[in-house]
């Protein structure tokens, strides 16, 4: 009914757990014993079965970037394998119009004794390009790969990292409709990893569509802007900032103080300035970072830092400490106390992380570190990429005064 | 639909280069291969079937035995090659989606070369012992596609089989060693009564390798019934195990 590229219209399926019999010499005695002990099959399928996909759907219009993340088991695999039509749903539809291309193992047509050029056209057949396209695209693939050299060599004498290269070369010269992705980008050196981004950017920008499975949520946020966010009881669809959001709450840790006997800090709460608790913060905002310090044991020459991390991926955004003598502290009894660290939070749209630390100067050892002690996303308009909030403005300069 | 076929040769195209081009590189031989087998085994049976154990087969015997194994080894070659096709390319089958039946298929295509390059000798020792060409010859790209379709049929099933249980390939070769002594590779079966005699007739393999004789060494058409027969039983299996292969095609990843 839709003419969305990609539909995926409440999708069920299910595995079998456990040992197959896969050889004669299993089956045999095992279909003896069922037909002996008269149990019936279906009991003892239902019982090694499980689901890996329950009612999902979502769809992907023309021309847009679609990301899917979750913890490993959640499905993300097997939802990109029904896609690519090497499993079939058990209920439910999922259809893909138009031609895919798969960078799901890039090098899985490659034969180990064939050369690089040998192997260029075979893999090519396997993603359904035809002799005369790979040739005119030979050379572009080649150079893309960056393997000129070496394309007359066997692949089993490539490095892992050149072979990768080469599979991703070959999918990304195929001009697919539509382009799914699996983690490939996690492979070759940081300048290859950039082209292939770039690449993907300007295939989204042809109007391709694309399906893209990550753990690296950053690449996500970049590249797509919608993401489903998928775990083994319930699923979150929508725009990506907010699954990334829900990915990143449920995943984080439970707050963890590694602690001494000393000090503890423990409760982080985020306020605004009017001291209100909150989990969202505009750019350039004044907040406080409250946890609680309980001293277990008199103290002195200490030092407090708070470390902001960006949550995708874990990025230092800031670190930054006061002393002890300098805030005012004192630790010489035992007892609750509350510390505010205050910061102006001059970032851009994003999630992020705060850790709180107290250190014994003298000796540069913590004496605890309170991680999460908060967490807080900065909302703001998408006309800005990067880290930090540098409030550009532009004008008209006078004209110089010669 | 039109795009999917043409993909599809494409893709059977390619694979069956990849598994000559392998072929050609890992053996020192490379398609000696296809010559050496069937002829040593001709210059041994020869021995046996002329010196030992005299044989009358109404040809010379090492054009008899050539003949029928060259074509044996064209049935018996590609079915183990197919055997081990799905389940030698796992990653393919479970990575990648295109159709399944391109490595059966392309197993009894390169098979099919080396019997093209096994034929080669054939020729030559029909100009040896002075075998004149006979119109009838024009009937051998009939039997050509009969065994073809056969073979294929066949491949398909065994394919599938060893993906689900790895053992159907030592299974194999028990039996295709006893077939080939069923059948008329090396001596005629056709003297043979009894109820030996008739489950022996009812052999496929029989009437397509004495077709390829009736035609090539004795210059006349194959015995209609069998052969007919033989068609019989090839087509549907053929077109059953095709159909049986892209029923359970989805499946084959969630088995490997």
């Amino acid at each position: 009914m839709s003419a969305a590229p990609v539909t995926f219209d409440h999708v069920w399926k299910k595995f079998r757990r456990g040992q197959r019999h896969d050889t004669l010499r299993d089956l045999i005695p095992a279909a003896v014993r069922r037909v002996a002990r008269r149990s019936p099959a279906e009991h003892v399928d239902t019982a090694t079965e499980f689901w890996a996909l329950r009612d999902v759907s979502f769809e992907v219009g023309k021309g847009t970037a679609f990301g899917i993340i979750g913890p490993n088991g959640a499905g993300k695999s097997t939802t990109l394998k029904l896609l690519t039509r090497i499993l079939r749903p058990n209920q439910g539809q999922c259809m893909v119009r138009g031609r895919i291309g798969a960078l799901i193992e890039v090098a899985a047509g490659f034969h180990p004794d064939l050369t690089g050029r040998e192997n260029i056209f075979l893999q090519g057949a396997v993603m359904g390009m035809r002799r005369a396209e790979i040739s005119s695209r030979l050379s572009e693939i080649i150079e893309f790969a960056g393997v000129g050299e070496f394309i007359d060599t066997p692949v089993k004498r490539y490095s892992s990292g050149m072979n990768a290269r080469l599979g991703f070369s070959i999918a990304a010269h195929l001009e697919p409709d539509v382009l799914i992705i699996d983690e490939v980008l996690s492979v070759g050196d940081a300048a290859f990893q950039r082209r292939c981004v770039e690449r993907m950017s300007a295939f989204r920008d042809q109007g391709v569509t694309i399906v893209f499975v990550s753990h690296d949520l950053q690449a996500i946020g970049n590249l797509c802007h919608r993401a489903l966010y998928l775990k083994r009881e319930s699923r979150h669809i929508g725009p990506t900032q907010e699954v990334v959001g829900a990915y990143l709450r449920d995943s984080a840790p439970v707050p963890s103080a590694a602690s001494g006997t000393t000090i503890e800090l423990a409760a982080g709460v985020l306020r605004d300035s009017e001291g209100r608790e909150i989990s969202s913060v505009a750019p350039g905002a004044q907040v406080a970072v409250r946890v609680t310090c309980d001293v277990h044991q008199p103290c002195r020459d200490l030092t407090f830092g708070m470390i902001v991390y960006r949550s995708t991926d874990n990025l230092i955004v800031y670190e930054g400490n006061v002393t002890s003598d300098a805030m005012g502290f004192d630790g010489s009894r035992p007892g609750r106390q509350f510390i505010d660290y205050l910061f102006t939070a001059n970032l851009i749209r994003g999630h992020y992380h705060v850790e709180c630390y107290a250190l014994h100067t003298p000796t540069h050892t913590y004496l605890s570190r309170l991680s999460p002690a908060t967490m807080f996303s900065v909302n703001a308009d998408e006309t800005c990429r990067g880290i930090a909030e540098l409030s550009l403005r532009a004008r008209v300069a006078a004209p110089a005064v010669v | 639909m039109v795009q999917e076929q043409r993909d599809f040769r494409e893709l059977l195209y390619q694979m069956t280069r990849r598994d000559l081009v392998l072929r050609y590189k890992q053996t020192v031989m490379g398609f000696g291969w296809a010559i050496f087998m069937p002829l040593v085994n001709t210059i041994i049976f020869s021995i046996v079937f002329v010196r030992v154990a005299k044989l009358d087969v109404g040809v010379p015997y090492p054009i008899y035995a050539y003949s029928g194994l060259l074509a044996w080894s064209f049935f018996a070659g590609s079915l183990r090659f197919a055997l081990t096709s799905l389940s030698a390319n796992v990653n393919l089958v479970a990575k990648v989606y295109f159709p399944r039946e391109i490595f059966p298929f392309s197993a009894v295509i390169v098979s099919a070369v080396d019997f093209a390059v096994g034929a080669v000798i054939l020729v030559g020792m029909m100009i040896y012992y002075r075998i004149p060409v006979h119109p009838a010859i024009a009937f051998l790209p009939v039997v050509i596609v009969v065994q073809i379709l056969f073979t294929a049929g066949i491949a398909l099933l065994l394919a599938m089989a060893n993906l689900f249980y790895r053992d159907v390939k030592y299974l194999f070769e028990v039996v295709i060693t006893v077939w080939m002594f069923a059948t008329n590779v090396l001596y005629p079966i056709t003297g043979v009564g009894g109820t030996l005699g008739t489950l022996l007739s009812l052999n496929p393999m029989s009437p397509i390798i004495d077709a390829y004789r009736a035609i090539l060494l004795r210059g006349e058409l194959p015995a209609p019934m069998p052969f007919l027969l033989t068609t019989a039983i090839a087509i549907p299996i053929f077109a059953l195990s095709w159909v049986l292969f892209h029923r359970s095609e989805f499946q084959f990843a969630e088995n490997v």
